[in-house]
């Protein structure tokens, strides 16, 4: 398909192309861009992301070496707290309390790192088509829409830088077009801007006499929790694990589905006795919840995703026979 | 008195107790604007949506206000799943407002009851989702907890002196 297209793009007069070499008019291949852009590319800038009412900054720094991306993620607001992703391992420092979390990447979105898997698949469940072309931050830049085939997951709007394919901003679109949450840069250096010294954690030398709490990336193995999960069409197991919860003395089970760029996990944890608990639905911003009881069980279901699809999956739970 | 507020909202007070819960109730204006949160919270299931903007903003304020704890608390299993229930009744505003469609399973006798006890207000009762449960997997699931997560345990104001 992408030889067919640029087959196309050789065909058509100097004149009517753009002044970039880019992937031409097939919005999956500027999607696959966009995967590829945000893994091999070299950027830095300030990240803002707001949804519901609540919004963070933070300031990265991305690159790409000896075939592994390597990410610095600073939190600007609160606390202090830093992250430094190696591909899907996440070493997370805490200095007020000298501690330091491992983990492996699962369903945490790093922004401009958003769509999980090959982007093609994306187009069974989204008509994906460009839309318009934006000068954001000083880049020209390029729409592309992800509308839904259903009502199980929200409408997505990219945008990408046209000469490098790096997503600028992304936004996630409930009803009315409302905008649910939005990931942006503020500020973005690309390539040869962004020194290497920027990737460099004062906390890797500072926290050696840390506390390392490294359960998350032990519980980020894959078991059989003897679940089964009846997931709409185009959402697909990423894993299953048992997971230390605050406040709970035994693992909770916990499965994660994506289509692809929406995600969500199913919760199942024995009920705590005398404990009641109504079928309920809530969301927030992008983020929708459900809760059910299932027998001497609670479900919970959390993604960004639709309450529809939340409550759907968390009626869709049974024991494994 | 959370407890008492979700006991008696859940219809599960006998008439003298629910008298004295409302005695209560009216004695103290953070009582007060507690019964009105958790009427709120009957409102948003209802899909009464007026107003919610305002309303969601002091739900985003309590839930900055609510640090997510990683030390080990007393698990549920260990006290009585009411009490469990109602204690974490002050973050519920944060994980339920805003809780929109299916609430299932209650009694008859629970609404009658709740009516019953608040004249002015003809909501039913409702049964509180366990909130911190919620709070705790969006933890989870976005596998960045933040800094409050890490807190040392000295530094954290206890839930009830907040």
């Amino acid at each position: 398909m992408r030889v067919a297209v640029l087959a196309l793009a050789a065909w058509i007069p100097a004149a009517a192309l753009p002044a970039f070499a880019g992937p031409g008019q097939d919005p999956v291949a500027w999607l696959q861009r966009a995967v590829e852009a945000a893994r091999t590319g070299t950027y830095a800038g300030i990240v803002v992301h707001a949804t519901g009412e609540r919004s963070s900054v933070t300031r990265i720094a991305h690159f790409f070496a000896n075939g592994t991306e390597v990410e610095r993620i600073e939190a600007l607001d609160g606390p202090r707290q830093e992250i430094v992703r190696r591909g899907d391992e996440l070493q997370c420092y805490y200095p007020d309390a000298k501690t330091v979390r491992l983990d492996r990447r699962v369903t945490a979105r790093f922004f401009p790192t958003l769509i999980f898997g090959p982007p093609e698949a994306l187009a069974e469940h989204y008509d994906v088509k460009l839309g318009s072309v934006e000068r954001l931050l000083d880049y020209e830049c390029q729409w592309i829409h992800l509308d839904p085939k259903d009502t199980l997951r929200y409408a997505q709007r990219l945008c990408a830088e046209v000469t490098t394919g790096l997503l600028v901003r992304a936004r996630t679109l409930g009803q009315q077009k409302r905008v649910l949450e939005q990931f942006g840069f503020s500020e973005l250096r690309l390539g040869s801007a962004v020194p290497r010294s920027e990737l460099k954690s004062p906390f890797r030398s500072l926290s050696k006499d840390w506390v390392k709490d490294t359960r998350p990336l032990e519980e980020s193995r894959q078991v059989d929790t003897g679940w089964l999960v009846a997931a709409p069409a185009g959402f697909r197991k990423v894993t299953e694990m048992a997971r230390t919860v605050p406040g709970r003395d035994r693992p909770v089970s916990q499965l994660v589905y994506t289509d692809g760029i929406a995600s969500f996990s199913v919760f199942i944890e024995p009920l705590a006795t005398g404990v009641r608990v109504s079928e309920s639905a809530s969301a927030e911003g992008d983020l929708s919840i459900s809760v059910r009881p299932l027998s001497e069980y609670v479900v919970t279901v959390l993604g960004e995703v639709p309450p529809a699809a939340v409550q759907q999956v968390a009626r869709g739970v049974t024991r494994r026979p | 008195m959370s407890q008492e507020i979700s006991t008696l909202m859940d219809g599960e007070l006998d008439s003298d107790e629910a008298a004295r819960a409302i005695r209560a109730l009216c004695a103290s204006d953070e009582r007060r604007e507690r019964w009105t949160t958790y009427h709120l919270i009957g409102d948003a299931m209802r899909g009464d949506a007026g107003g919610r903007a305002a309303r969601a903003q002091r739900i985003f304020d309590a839930l900055e206000r609510e640090p997510t704890v990683l030390a080990p608390r007393r698990p549920l299993s260990t006290r009585s799943g009411r009490i469990a229930f109602a204690a974490a009744a002050s973050v519920a505003t944060v994980a339920v407002v805003g809780w929109i469609g299916v609430q299932q399973g209650r009694s008859t006798g629970a609404d009658t009851l709740a009516r019953g006890a608040a004249p002015a207000s003809s909501q039913p009762a409702i049964a509180l989702p366990e909130p911190k449960l919620v709070n705790d997997y969006l933890v989870v699931h976005r596998q960045v907890p933040n800094a409050e997560f890490y807190r040392p345990a000295s530094n954290r104001v206890p839930a009830a002196a907040r």
